[in-house]
């Protein structure tokens, strides 16, 4: 059954969990942001952003992640032979494409009326875009960005095929040591803990926010 | 160097692989949707005990990763039976499991845009409450989520490459061997994940026309991830 | 053996609503000892100021809401009984939205259809026989086969009459059939009651439509705050009113109504 030293080791796994998701968390913010705006206000070159996310939609974060390490690794050893880089570059990637599209919908949410009412005063687009859609779009976009860290947080235990020590692949490790396999339910929970809070947050705000518009 | 591209054996394994990956995500996804729609309608309308399990389930999956219930499945199921399972079998049923946890939600969202209304309409005509579940809600509510479904198609399918962590024959299975032999690498992923890219893109806009021919006019789920 | 088609004896309900802030809760006593009898060709309206509970004492006539206290008859069957299948008991009456709830996902035809089918469990031909006849009662010819969102309301709410007519019910509840549509679409579902009037339809109709009471129904019943306050023929209520309450709000309404 679970010693404590074994169950220390697991969770000692949670901080490289937690740094992934959120380094990639804010990459998907820096790269969804742009795309989002892009994609309604910038017509000819809304293309781009469909490929992209057709691309992250299409392809496993597994595969990119094999590719990226195995593939590219031996070529551009600096950042790509780094298990950590690798991850949080597919991860955040992947993050951004889903992002741009809980994005778009926010803009859509807060309405074009806010960007007339933005140049109107003066606002040159992208300023209109930074100074008041932004803000708004943020509000508007609790609930998607929520399931997306969730998200992160699970999506964090493909590393395990880049051999890197997060809850998955100690879990993993324990099982092979000790023949027991409970220690995958343990991880489970742990994933489930580090999720959960943010759920029932997010479903209460949702709630919330539903009385309020009278819903 | 890229003959190895026209080899028969490997084109072999891919498209044994990619069959084995729309295989289990075909089927966790019809048995996601059986189930499903059994939790939602259980959410909906069960005593607070039946919800409270429902809650519980819905956690559990929703909560953590694929790849560790995959992992449970695999090496915890069947030595609890005592007998041996084929891995195939118990990853039809995991990702059939998980499927439900997300379409329940689906599911339950696009009936609760509609049941007021339609279920009151349902009784008005005498019709009992499964009546107007079987005959009005659900028919309804699975056009409404066509979109969601999709989704969860696409996600399930990139989910599938875990599968290949133990040892099922996937197409991520398919690269690992045939890489393994050629020590081509980069253009081995490129093409699996070429694969996987055409598969999920050219599904998705099958399931979009199909949206748009039969959505019923007038109601659209208001889509929040 | 009762002479009434309907019947509803003391009947109360109230209900809540949950206010903004937490805890706050607002009771709506919606029906308040009301009683009403309906027999067989009656053709009764009941209008009032809106809130009243107008709308809720009718759902409480098909069971849609149930009551906290007091009986409902249909013939001499009491539906406010415990246990008893409500559903066969609502396939008797007909009941028509407000807000028209079409079943969205059938065309007009198929919406007529549906119950003939599934709740009287007739044969495919008669079926539609049957929703073909309904529908040409209401005037809906050539759309039968198009979906809700492609009718207008008056077209949709006349498919929702021919929906309630089709099962051939002992009476036919209607609640504010013509509120929710654009002034001009509502001609068309008036001229449909009125033609159903004629025929001799058992009717209980909630609406504010004056000029329909005055050519229609046969008596009219003023509702107020849970109460029935007064009875009479249109006659009656558009000269003189015997209640104050009755009074005011006729002066109300005639002044507004242009016809």
């Amino acid at each position: 059954m679970p010693g404590w030293e074994q169950l220390i080791y697991l969770l000692e796994g949670v901080p490289l969990t937690l740094s992934i998701s959120i380094i990639s968390f804010l990459i998907g913010i820096a790269i969804g942001l742009p795309l989002a705006f892009t994609k309604i206000y910038e017509k000819e070159i809304a293309f781009v952003v469909d490929a992209y996310e057709k691309i992250f939609r299409g392809i496993p974060e597994i595969v990119l992640m094999l590719l990226f390490f195995f593939g590219l690794g031996p070529f551009f050893p600096t950042p790509f032979n780094n298990a950590f880089f690798v991850a949080c570059f597919v991860l955040g990637l992947r993050s951004g494409a889903n992002q741009s599209h809980i994005y778009r919908g926010a803009i859509r949410g807060v309405g074009d009326e806010q960007m007339l009412a933005g140049t109107s005063v003066g606002f040159s687009k992208w300023r209109a875009i930074w100074y008041i859609m932004i803000p708004q779009v943020f509000t508007f976009s609790t609930a998607g960005l929520g399931s997306e860290y969730a998200l992160l947080i699970k999506d964090s235990a493909y590393v395990y095929v880049l051999a890197l020590l997060d809850v998955t692949k100690r879990a993993d490790q324990l099982r092979i040591n000790t023949g027991d396999v409970t220690w995958y339910i343990i991880a489970a929970l742990v994933y489930i803990a580090l999720t959960f809070p943010l759920a029932f947050a997010l479903d209460r705000w949702g709630n919330k926010r539903k009385n309020k518009i009278g819903l | 160097m890229s003959d190895w591209l026209t080899n028969p054996l490997y084109w072999n394994w891919i498209l044994q692989g990619l069959s084995v990956t729309v295989e289990i995500t075909l089927f966790g996804v019809l048995l996601g949707l059986i189930l499903g729609t059994l939790l939602a309608v259980g959410d909906i309308y069960g005593r607070k005990a039946l919800r409270a399990a429902i809650a519980v389930y819905v956690e559990f999956f929703r909560g953590s990763p694929l790849f560790v219930q995959v992992f449970i499945a695999v090496y915890a199921i069947p030595p609890l039976l005592n007998i041996q399972i084929d891995h195939l079998l118990l990853a039809f049923f995991v990702f059939g499991l998980n499927s439900a946890g997300y379409q329940k939600g689906y599911i339950k969202g696009a009936m609760q845009t509609i049941l007021d209304d339609q279920m009151q309409a349902g009784l008005s005509v005498g019709m009992s409450k499964w009546q107007t579940l079987r005959y009005i809600i659900l028919p309804q509510a699975y056009r409404i989520v066509i979109p969601s479904w999709t989704n969860e198609f696409c996600s399930l399918t990139k989910s599938t490459a875990v599968l290949a962590t133990v040892g099922i024959k996937d197409l991520v299975s398919a690269g690992i061997s045939i890489k393994g032999i050629e020590y081509v690498i980069l253009p081995v992923w490129l093409l699996i994940g070429g694969i996987y890219l055409v598969w999920i893109t050219g599904f998705s806009k099958i399931m979009d026309r199909i949206y748009e021919k039969y959505k019923i006019p007038g109601i659209e789920l208001d889509m929040q991830s | 053996m009762t002479d009434y088609v309907m019947e509803a004896k003391h009947v109360y309900k109230t209900y809540r609503i949950k206010g903004e802030k937490k805890g706050d809760v607002k009771i709506v006593e919606a029906v308040k000892d009301v009683s009403l009898q309906i027999r067989k060709g009656d053709i009764k309206l009941i209008f009032g100021p809106s809130g009243s509970g107008k709308s809720t004492f009718l759902r409480c006539m098909d069971m849609l809401d149930i009551p906290d206290k007091g009986e409902i008859y249909l013939g001499d069957e009491c539906l406010t009984v415990k246990g008893l299948d409500l559903n066969k008991a609502r396939a008797r009456i007909g009941f028509v939205f407000q807000h028209i709830y079409l079943f969205r996902h059938l065309t007009a035809l198929g919406n007529v259809e549906l119950a003939l089918r599934q709740v009287l469990k007739l044969p495919k031909e008669e079926a539609r026989k049957r929703a073909m006849a309904a529908l040409e009662e209401v005037k809906i010819t050539d759309c039968i086969n198009k979906y809700p969102a492609q009718l207008s309301g008056g077209q949709a709410q006349r498919v929702g009459i021919a929906r309630a007519i089709a099962r051939q019910p002992d009476i036919i509840l209607l609640d504010e059939p013509t509120s929710a549509l654009d002034p001009e679409l509502t001609g068309e579902v008036i001229d449909t009651l009125r033609d159903l009037a004629h025929e001799g339809t058992t009717m209980l109709i909630v609406s504010h439509e004056m000029p329909f009471a005055r050519e229609v129904a046969e008596e009219m019943i003023f509702y107020d705050e849970g109460h029935i306050i007064e009875t009479g023929s249109p006659m009656g209520f558009f000269n003189a009113p015997n209640t104050d309450r009755a009074k005011q709000f006729m002066d109300r309404i005639i002044n507004r109504t242009t016809r």
